[in-house]
């Protein structure tokens, strides 16, 4: 089991943002987490990437208990951040160097150079982070999460703003990442991307984990819900499904 | 029950290596940040030039404490605007979250920076005592020139302690800034009148003893080691605990983001 998460809660002062959820992610499997716009996905993922102290709960990256050697799991775990930034005085090339090091990679300034011309940023090496293009920086990001290579690798929201060709070309890096052994959890908002790419889906809201199955098995399970059938328009699609479980009301 | 963490397939970072790639990247950020460091040279070589050439200079102590003041005045511009904007700026792009999700425990993060940034005024120090005796003739005896340097060390630790309470227990970009002006004139004017009676005996006694104080005594007695006192050595340890206490409380409640 690549990761192995139960009964995680997650509280902001008197504010409780993850309530109990509970998956499992196998090796090499792509798991897509769905839910509205504070739902807990990204409370989630902090948890389990140690950027925030669960209230309860336990979280395990392999063999690792993350909240107990959170040292130990991160070494584990590649992240991609919803918001990245590096330091805006660093080169691309510099950002890997330092990360690489983060990591324990000792890696020369040509591997380097190879690293970035694998993911088509070998002319953008001396650039600043701040002038690439969304897609570019993406590619970099994913390129840090995956510098060390992890077993377990966190995408949180991987493709929001790319236009739909960089888009493309980070799941077929996904699948790439996906088809060399490692296990993938990504949140997004896209139902397009979680059919695309993910192997199973869960869909959260108000911080409890709603429903988990593959996606067509979602539509499978929940196709004759009277909540779905109200919002759908036709055959019901993933999208139906969402809705239909997390309501229609507009959310910050 | 937790178990332990096994061995990592491929690598496993070390303290050291993580602490090597952090100083390596900073260190190269604060020198591609050249034009600014160099700017924060310019205003202790002004008060230098303009508190040796001021006729009440020796009232203030006579032309070692101005030296010290120029010292003060180019460490706490470092600390308390330079390093608090830099931390602030980082934090609001989200660097620091960054960093935090990789194995680096998070003291190297800040102990990186507030080494680089020690570094920084080290090398003002140098410039600063140059200019002193090339430009005012305030020369000093090998030995005081190191415990010179070596003073520097606990006022950048002071002032620096200053900053990361100011940094860490303020999120927001233009407060730290507007608090950073606001508390960088009385610190600094403070260590001006603790060797001044200007204002009074109870006055330059509560000057003596702030934080601008200690660090102007620690300095102007580093620099003139034959008239190192008693009160020098009690700045000694006073800016000792400054440093714990502001820094403590800096690292303690450090606000990582601006979430």
């Amino acid at each position: 089991m690549a990761l192995h998460v139960d009964d995680l809660h997650v509280s902001y002062g008197p504010k409780r943002a993850v309530d109990g959820v509970s998956l499992d992610i196998t090796d090499g499997e792509i798991f897509g987490l769905l839910g509205p716009n504070g739902a807990g996905k990204t409370s989630t993922l902090s948890a389990i990437e140690g950027l925030v102290r669960p209230d309860s709960g336990s979280i395990r990256i392999g063999e690792v208990d993350a909240v107990a050697h959170p040292t130990a799991a991160k070494a584990r775990m590649g992240v991609q951040l919803q918001s990245t930034s590096f330091q805006s005085d660093l080169t691309i090339r510099e950002i890997v160097r330092l990360y690489a090091g983060l990591y324990g990679v000792p890696l020369s300034r040509t591997e380097i150079d190879d690293l970035l011309a694998n993911v088509h940023l070998g002319d953008e090496a001396s650039k600043r982070f701040s002038q690439l293009s969304g897609g570019q920086q993406k590619r970099v990001s994913l390129l840090i999460a995956t510098i060390h290579d992890p077993p377990l690798v966190l995408l949180d929201e991987p493709t929001a703003g790319l236009d739909p060709q960089a888009r493309r070309q980070l799941w077929d890096r996904i699948e790439r990442l996906r088809d060399t052994g490692r296990s993938i959890l990504l949140t997004t908002h896209s139902m397009e991307e979680a059919q695309a790419v993910c192997q199973r889906v869960a869909i959260i809201d108000r911080g409890k984990l709603l429903t988990v199955d593959t996606p067509t098995g979602l539509i499978e399970k929940h196709k004759d819900d009277p909540r779905v059938r109200k919002v759908a328009h036709g055959q019901v699609t993933l999208e139906d499904v969402f809705i239909g479980l997390t309501g229609t009301e507009l959310r910050d | 029950m937790s178990s332990q963490p096994s061995a990592l397939p491929n690598h496993t970072p070390t303290v050291s290596g993580i602490l090597r790639a952090l100083l390596e990247a900073d260190l190269t950020v604060q020198l591609r940040n050249g034009r600014a460091l160099l700017l924060t040279f310019f205003p202790p070589l002004a008060v230098l030039y303009g508190l040796s050439t001021a006729k009440r200079g020796s009232r203030l102590g006579g032309p070692i404490v101005d030296v010290a003041l120029a010292l003060t005045l180019g460490i706490a511009l470092i600390a308390i605007l330079g390093y608090t904007a830099s931390v602030a700026r980082d934090r609001e792009l989200g660097v620091f979250q960054r960093l935090r999700v990789t194995p680096a425990p998070t003291w190297t993060i800040m102990v990186s920076r507030l080494a680089v940034q020690i570094l920084s005024m080290l090398a003002m120090t140098v410039v600063v005592l140059v200019a002193a005796a090339v430009v005012v003739k305030v020369t000093l005896d090998p030995a005081a020139y190191l415990l010179t340097l070596a003073m520097v060390i606990f006022c950048s630790a002071l002032f620096l302690g200053v900053g990361q309470a100011l940094v860490g227990l303020v999120k927001s970009v233009d407060t730290v800034n507007a608090l950073g002006r606001l508390s960088f004139l009385p610190l600094v004017a403070l260590g001006l009148f603790g060797h001044s009676d200007i204002f009074g005996t109870t006055f330059e006694t509560i000057a003596r003893w702030s934080p601008g104080g200690v660090v102007v005594t620690l300095l102007a007695g580093a620099m003139q080691p034959s008239a190192w006192s008693v009160d020098t050595w009690w700045a000694l340890p006073a800016s000792v605990l400054y440093s714990i206490i502001f820094a403590g409380i800096g690292i303690r409640w450090f606000q990582w983001s601006t979430r």
